[in-house]
């Protein structure tokens, strides 16, 4: 535990010393969180992965339209000290851009790729962010975003449709009571003796 | 010689599941492949935002089919996290139990489908035969023998039932019997190590550069590199175990620490069922409404480790009833992505299926 709470100064130590974080929130005993300008990301990004934090575990994003922000979130891991580091910044929601990482993360090329597919947010410096990776042929706004109501996109590209039969279930067996009424009627008729 | 277009996938014995690759051969040396993903996306980070906290729970294991279970801890964790839930002792150690069984049922499935590609498939049918048996304790444990959703958050959801000590530890001591058995049939059988041995290198730059976790990562770099170990969660940190490595990674030694790993993973359930204390399994994450809760303000993101690497939610809230948005980290997507890209060009058509399997390619969490 207290290993690993200085751990934590560490970083902050070091993070501090590269750029002033907006915000820092410490999760827990292995996990912290900055929020920094858009510019600083490139540079606290190699930096960190110089002390150790080579491993890039997630990239993507969160939407907030009543700011009219995106927020790209990449979370990076250290396997020797073990803390993840979770780095937040807002970018402009009308014509979003941020600069690739795959100078510095390689690995980030296809999390690039998708977070533009499902958010709309070009990657300049990643060689084939634009190219389709898991939604086929879409043609309505990326479907992440707040705004993408799925209900409606389904009304509207699987429209209802008119049956000319009806195909609808009915019902044609009799109730429990006429089938009491049936069966008493039947053993009546099939009593022996006089018929009156 | 002319370039010719091969696919690999979605079916083929060596593909397991819903993504195909394509391949650009010239002969049977692959110059050019990647990945086509998408024939299983479900929308399900869409759909957790719709849903409340709780209903998440029915969505999560669909996320990665051969191994639901993990996806219920990174969810159930994260929540905690943002709630500041603390779980009861004995859900700690029973989570441990479903685990380290759904550990094994992924080994063993991934071990036998190592059957596949390498045309061999009497080991396909008895791990699956013993996969089953682990099914079966999942059905007493739970009801169910897929989808548990049996990790809730807050604890576990019920109980174990009564007796199921003797079903788990008559299981493992059956499997351990077994475990040379095993060996010699998949990676001591001489006609399969031919093929598996030298075959589809993945050196230790490499798994820097992809960001590889999990079982591809320690046979590379030849150290304990294990979520388990160096950020411990539920009480990890009260068992004994070690984490098998090695420095030479090709596809054998691989396979042959998937293996390893699971007899400790048998000896961590043993430890687990011995010293599981009794006492209450789950608290209510909030008083008054029973699902209409709320979760405070907050980014998490919560990482265990799958049988294939390191799995995670990334999880935000916004105060409400629902989740902001939802992040799934699936643990094979710089293998299955970028590595097919990059890697396998320069090798066989046949040791792709391999790559596919003993990398642990899992498509429905790559689509989600």
């Amino acid at each position: 535990m207290t290993n690993s709470m200085s751990n934590i100064e560490f970083v902050n130590t070091l993070v501090n010393k590269h750029v002033k974080p907006l915000v820092t929130d410490i999760i827990d005993q292995f996990q912290v969180g900055y929020v920094v300008d858009q510019n600083e990301i490139h540079l606290l990004l190699s930096a960190l992965k110089n002390e150790g934090w080579i491993q890039m575990s997630y990239l993507s994003a969160v939407d907030w339209p009543e700011e009219n922000k995106f927020e790209v979130v990449y979370v990076i891991f250290n396997w020797d000290k073990p803390v993840y580091i979770q780095l937040r910044t807002k970018i402009d929601r009308t014509n979003p851009s941020m600069d690739s990482i795959i100078q510095i993360y390689p690995g980030a090329k296809y999390y690039e790729r998708e977070c533009h597919e499902f958010f709309g947010i070009a990657f300049p410096g990643n060689p084939d962010y634009e190219k389709q990776l898991i939604l086929e042929q879409w043609d309505d706004i990326p479907p992440l975003r707040k705004d993408f109501d799925p209900q409606a996109y389904s009304d509207r590209k699987f429209p209802q449709r008119t049956y000319t039969e009806d195909y609808s279930v009915t019902n044609n067996e009799p109730s429990k009571a006429e089938k009491r009424k049936l069966r008493k009627q039947r053993a009546e008729s099939l009593k022996g003796g006089k018929k009156q | 010689m002319k370039q010719m277009k091969l696919f690999l996938g979605p079916q083929h014995p060596g593909m397991h599941g819903n993504a195909s690759v394509h391949l650009f051969v010239d002969g049977d040396i692959i110059k050019r492949s990647y990945l086509l993903p998408g024939m299983l996306h479900r929308g399900f980070e869409k759909a957790m935002e719709r849903k409340l906290w709780v209903n998440n729970i029915s969505l999560i294991p669909r996320v990665c089919v051969p191994e639901p279970d993990i996806n219920e801890m990174a969810y159930a964790q994260g929540v905690e996290k943002l709630l500041k839930l603390e779980v009861p002792e004995r859900a700690h150690w029973i989570r441990m139990i479903m685990l380290e069984l759904a550990r094994i049922s992924a080994h063993l499935m991934s071990y036998g489908g190592l059957g596949g590609p390498t045309g061999h498939y009497t080991l396909m049918y008895h791990a699956h035969a013993d996969r089953n048996s682990i099914l079966d304790i999942f059905e007493k444990i739970s009801g169910a023998r897929v989808y548990h959703q049996y990790i809730v958050i807050g604890g576990v959801r019920q109980d174990l039932p009564k007796g199921i000590e003797k079903d788990i530890n008559a299981f493992l001591d059956d499997l351990e019997s077994r475990y040379i058995e095993y060996r010699d049939l998949g990676i001591e059988n001489p006609s399969v190590v031919a093929r598996i041995k030298d075959t589809i290198m993945l050196p230790e730059e490499v798994v820097w550069e992809l960001g590889v976790t999990g079982i591809g990562m320690r046979s590379a770099v030849g150290k304990p590199y294990d979520l388990r170990k160096v950020m411990p969660y539920a009480r990890y940190d009260q068992v004994e175990f070690e984490v098998p490595t090695s420095t030479y990674s090709d596809a054998r030694s691989r396979v042959d620490i998937k293996l390893k790993e699971l007899v400790q993973s048998i000896s961590i359930i043993r430890q687990c069922l011995k010293k599981m204390p009794e006492g209450p399994v789950r608290v209510k994450p909030s008083r008054g409404q029973s699902m209409r809760w709320t979760v405070p303000k907050g980014y998490v993101y919560s990482p265990v480790e799958s049988s294939r690497g390191e799995f995670g939610y990334y999880m935000v809230s916004d105060g409400g009833t629902n989740p902001y948005r939802i992040g799934v980290r699936g643990a094979s997507y710089p293998q299955g992505l970028l590595g097919i890209e990059k890697y396998m060009p320069g090798t066989r058509i046949d040791d792709c299926a391999l790559w596919v399997d003993t990398m642990g390619i899992c498509s429905p969490e790559i689509d989600r």
